[in-house]
């Protein structure tokens, strides 16, 4: 179970993007985190594997808090906790192959990796990960000759190298053409529903929401203004999380 | 300059003439032209201490008035400061004014003042002109091959080659016979007999103390040898240092920004100090040679690439280092997965073009540190053998060239960075190996080749001459009493004065020779197509030879001082800017000159707003970069008798006095940093 407890985010620049927002995650949920853009989401997923330092406030995991956590021990929690991008966040000029084994870094001797060396468990695992997003054949090839949608596969399969118990999914379809998001986030639910893992996802889209997701929050200016299951998001709820102005979309 | 005009004025005041009458830019300043404030405010400050200065020091321009002896230059000057309370009047008012009186009086002091600084006489130009014939004659007929016939040997250059190659055709003259002279058997080496080296004994080629005919390397391949190692070795060395002073890599460390600023500061000090001048140091250190010419360059560009690599790590895509971070990996994991392989193209890139600068180095660090060209180069003059100075420029000529387009085109293909061709199969994929394994090869025994001829001894480095620690602390012991500044500071402002001077001659000259050698302009017909390829080649020949190199031609033609100096300078400014102009000439848009073609306009008016709009804000960006590489330039120049501050220090290190060379240098330090600041603000500013 992830428990945050009043995390608040103040930046340098004095901008407040999370106010003492709290909520708890049962394992094996998928949830959707929703808002505008600005609203605090991507500082949310990133204090969770502290990529961002939280100015306050604390998250359990389990019984392990994860922002009293220091040096090496970060790493070890980080490795758990499987990650994917808007920008897919791949190094272009490496082979795809290369780019899934890097997401076992965490797990791999320094020197042995600093000279490009992965046990052959570790290779297995690669190709095994790049054949559940239906890649195998494209091992080889430099990652920046595949498209947008076998791109953010690709991610997918780096995280599954972790090994993960909690995927961080920041916009994970908000780059790609939206006839590929369900393709995408198809594979995230096969995840959660067939290996248990528990997602966190940031979606725009609330009939992406509606499909995928098990139970939502949301974020305005920083606060959790909703949570709870997705159809529970009426019309007033969604003016109260888009403004007054807001129309509904949704998309094909 | 149109910035200065339209920039948004935050407020009036009629003090404004007043104040400017008191300080010259103040009234501007209160009125909130900020930048033009400042301007005006230097250049009354440097204009009117550079007249007390010329008067007192070197009595220029000076004057008398019944008992009272002053400058003339003071009129220009007091101009200046009453065009500045105009200025501030105009401004005030909200009404438009022009810099150029402003600009046009400041350059008429330092003109003046730089004219009889460097001791330009342009009279001996002509006056001299049966030595500069002399030496263009010699330079035409370089000394390459000789002539035997019936015993009998005579220099043979490029005509009597060809007359020979001729009558070998036709089958004239049976008996003569052409061999390659002395002269480049010393440039380019010749077979000996030698006692065998160690690595043949080990080997088993030859036994220890045979006798063994070998290739003894000449100055020109040591050279290459200098320009290569040096180049291996500053990548090596520059990798680590570029970490070090890459800002989103420190950051990510404790303590990390303290060592980034550290670190930038000594890349930009060394930097700052030419190659030439670290020679000076090297001798110092691990005595003279070609060793010592590879540690200077290998100096100057860590320091060179060191900067240019950590910008490229600054640049790079942060999302992939973020992902990394994400799944638990160390910073050297991450290092090494998300930045390296993201930085390769560029550092490759970076590294081919320090090739072909350190190539163009290796040419003229030997004129201090000995070995290589440049020494050559000092031996034949001393000696007055123009002809076998003249080969060693050509043979110069001819290595730069062809560095600097394997170079271009290396740099080329890797930047447009094209995926390596997947799935070779068969034959394809064993050719392709074999070729890599090839060059691998080949690599690794022209590096050891190399090594050797470089007289590489790491031993050395670690056993400095006994007296080097006290030379070195005596160097830093910078000396700064009063006649010593007073006596630097002069021939600093030479070597400045000779920087702007061969700026301004050198790019007069290569305007009207930018338009010849413009692809769209004479390129087009067959009637001009050889002015467009004649042009280029001269703008090349001349640009591949340093303008160390050129100095003892204008000697010989003018004398030595800061005026041969000069007109070195002036030689590579204008092959240079000819070139760059040329080619910021091709890059003219078309669409706007149709635009005013179709409203009428005649070809004055198409040139004055279609085509000119077009090409002076990259000539002035250019003229500014190359301000910046002439004072670098003119800071050795003075090593081959071209006067300035160049001089001074060869005289300096010669004599001992490293406390006095101290000071030189920490001079030269300032003034190129200073110089680097200034050039980078204008050129943000105005381009």
């Amino acid at each position: 179970m992830l428990k945050v407890e009043n995390l608040t985010k103040i930046y340098p620049n004095g901008t407040q993007a999370l106010h003492n927002v709290s909520f708890e995650v049962q394992d094996g949920e998928f949830l959707a985190v929703i808002g505008l853009s600005g609203s605090g989401k991507s500082t949310l997923l990133r204090c969770i594997n502290r990529l961002i330092e939280p100015t306050s406030g604390k998250i359990y995991w389990d019984d392990v808090n994860i922002t009293a956590a220091k040096g090496d021990d970060i790493r070890k929690i980080r490795r758990q906790i499987g990650m994917i991008f808007q920008q897919f966040n791949l190094v272009k000029r490496s082979s795809v192959i290369t780019n899934v084994l890097s997401g076992r870094l965490g797990y791999t001797n320094t020197f042995t990796s600093m000279l490009h060396i992965f046990s052959k468990e570790d290779r297995d695992r690669a190709l095994a990960s790049l054949e559940q997003v239906g890649l195998s054949e494209k091992a080889h090839v430099r990652a920046d000759s595949l498209s947008g949608g076998q791109q953010q596969r690709v991610g997918i399969a780096r995280a599954l190298m972790q090994e993960p118990k909690i995927i961080l999914a920041d916009e994970p379809v908000a780059s790609l053409d939206p006839v590929l998001a369900h393709s995408i986030l198809k594979y995230l639910e096969l995840l959660n529903k067939e290996r248990g893992m528990t997602v966190l996802c940031s979606l725009h889209y609330l009939d992406l929401v509606h499909r995928y997701a098990t139970r939502a929050i949301a974020l305005k200016d920083g606060e959790l203004v909703f949570e709870g299951l997705p159809h529970e998001i009426d019309d007033a709820q969604f003016k109260a999380i888009y403004g007054q102005e807001a129309e509904r979309v949704s998309l094909v | 300059m149109a910035s200065y005009t339209t920039s948004q004025r935050t407020s009036r005041s009629k003090y404004a003439p007043a104040l400017s009458l008191v300080i010259p830019g103040a009234g501007q300043f209160i009125l909130g032209y900020r930048w033009r404030a400042l301007i005006i405010l230097v250049a009354a400050a440097i204009s009117g201490f550079l007249v007390n200065w010329s008067l007192t020091e070197l009595e220029i321009a000076q004057i008398t008035l019944g008992s009272f002896i002053t400058s003339w230059l003071w009129v220009p000057f007091l101009l200046f400061w009453m065009w500045n309370v105009y200025d501030a009047y105009r401004l005030n008012r909200g009404e438009f004014t022009q810099i150029l009186p402003g600009i046009l009086l400041v350059a008429i002091i330092l003109y003046v003042i730089a004219w009889t600084v460097t001791d330009v006489k342009l009279d001996r130009l002509v006056t001299r002109i049966d030595d500069a014939r002399l030496v263009v004659r010699d330079l035409v007929n370089p000394d390459l091959a000789v002539l035997v016939e019936n015993g009998v040997e005579r220099p043979c250059s490029f005509n009597c080659l060809f007359t020979y190659a001729g009558d070998r055709i036709a089958g004239r003259n049976p008996d003569q016979v052409v061999k390659a002279s002395e002269n480049v058997l010393d440039i380019f080496g010749r077979m000996v007999t030698a006692r065998a080296p160690s690595w043949r004994v080990r080997l088993g080629l030859a036994e220890t103390g045979e006798e063994v005919r070998s290739f003894q390397a000449g100055t020109m391949v040591e050279t290459i040898a200098i320009g290569l190692m040096a180049t291996i070795f500053s990548t090596i060395l520059a990798l680590p240092v570029s970490f070090l002073a890459a800002h989103n890599i420190m950051s990510r460390v404790p303590g990390g920004t303290a060592i980034y600023y550290i670190s930038r500061t000594i890349l930009n000090i060394v930097r700052s100090v030419d190659t030439v001048v670290w020679g000076l140091i090297v001798i110092v250190w691990v005595g003279l040679g070609t060793f010592a010419g590879v540690i200077a360059l290998t100096i100057h560009s860590v320091a060179a690439l060191g900067k240019l690599y950590s910008e490229e790590i600054e640049h790079i895509d942060p999302g992939p280092v973020e992902a990394l971070t994400a799944t638990g990996a160390n910073l050297i994991q991450t290092i090494r997965f998300g930045v390296v392989p993201q930085i390769i193209p560029s550092f490759l890139a970076y590294t081919l073009l320090r090739w072909d600068i350190n190539m163009r180095s290796a040419t003229v660090v030997g004129f201090v540190a000995g070995g290589g060209i440049g020494f050559f180069v000092v031996e034949t003059i001393r000696m007055g053998g123009y002809e076998q100075y003249a080969t060693a420029l050509w043979a110069v000529a001819v290595v730069i060239i062809l560095v600097d387009t394997i170079s271009a085109r290396m740099r080329a293909r890797i930047l447009a960075d094209q995926p390596a061709p997947e799935n070779l199969t068969g034959r394809r994929l064993t050719f392709s190996r074999l070729r890599k394994a090839f060059y691998w090869i080949v690599g690794v025994v022209l590096f050891l080749y190399m090594w050797n001829v470089a007289e590489i001894n790491l031993r050395d480095l670690f056993q400095p001459a006994p007296t080097f620690i006290r030379l070195v602390g005596d160097f830093l012991e910078i000396d700064l009493s009063a006649n010593v500044v007073q006596a630097v500071l002069r021939q600093m402002l030479v070597t400045i004065f000779q920087a702007m001077l061969a700026t301004t001659f050198g790019a007069i000259l290569a305007i009207p020779f930018s338009f010849l050698g413009a692809r769209n302009l004479t390129g087009g017909s067959r009637a001009t197509v050889w002015l467009y390829y004649v042009t280029r080649s001269i703008f090349n020949v001349l640009r591949s030879i340093e303008a160390l190199l050129y100095v003892a031609i204008f000697i010989f033609w003018v004398g030595i001082g800061p005026f041969a100096g000069m007109l070195a300078l002036t030689v590579t400014t204008f092959a240079l800017l000819g070139k760059l102009f040329s080619e910021s000439i091709e890059n003219i848009e078309t669409g706007p000159i149709e635009a005013i073609n179709a409203t009428g306009a005649n070809t004055l008016q198409k040139i004055s707003f279609g085509i000119l709009p077009q090409i002076i804000p990259p000539f002035i960006s250019y003229l500014i970069y190359q301000w910046d590489i002439n004072i670098r330039m003119a800071t050795i120049i003075g090593f081959a008798g071209g006067g300035g501050i160049g001089l001074m220090l060869s005289t300096f290190f010669g004599s001992l006095q490293y406390h006095k060379a101290g000071t030189v240098v920490a001079f030269i330090v300032v003034v190129v940093a200073l110089m680097d600041f200034t050039s980078a603000k204008l050129r943000e500013k105005f381009v």
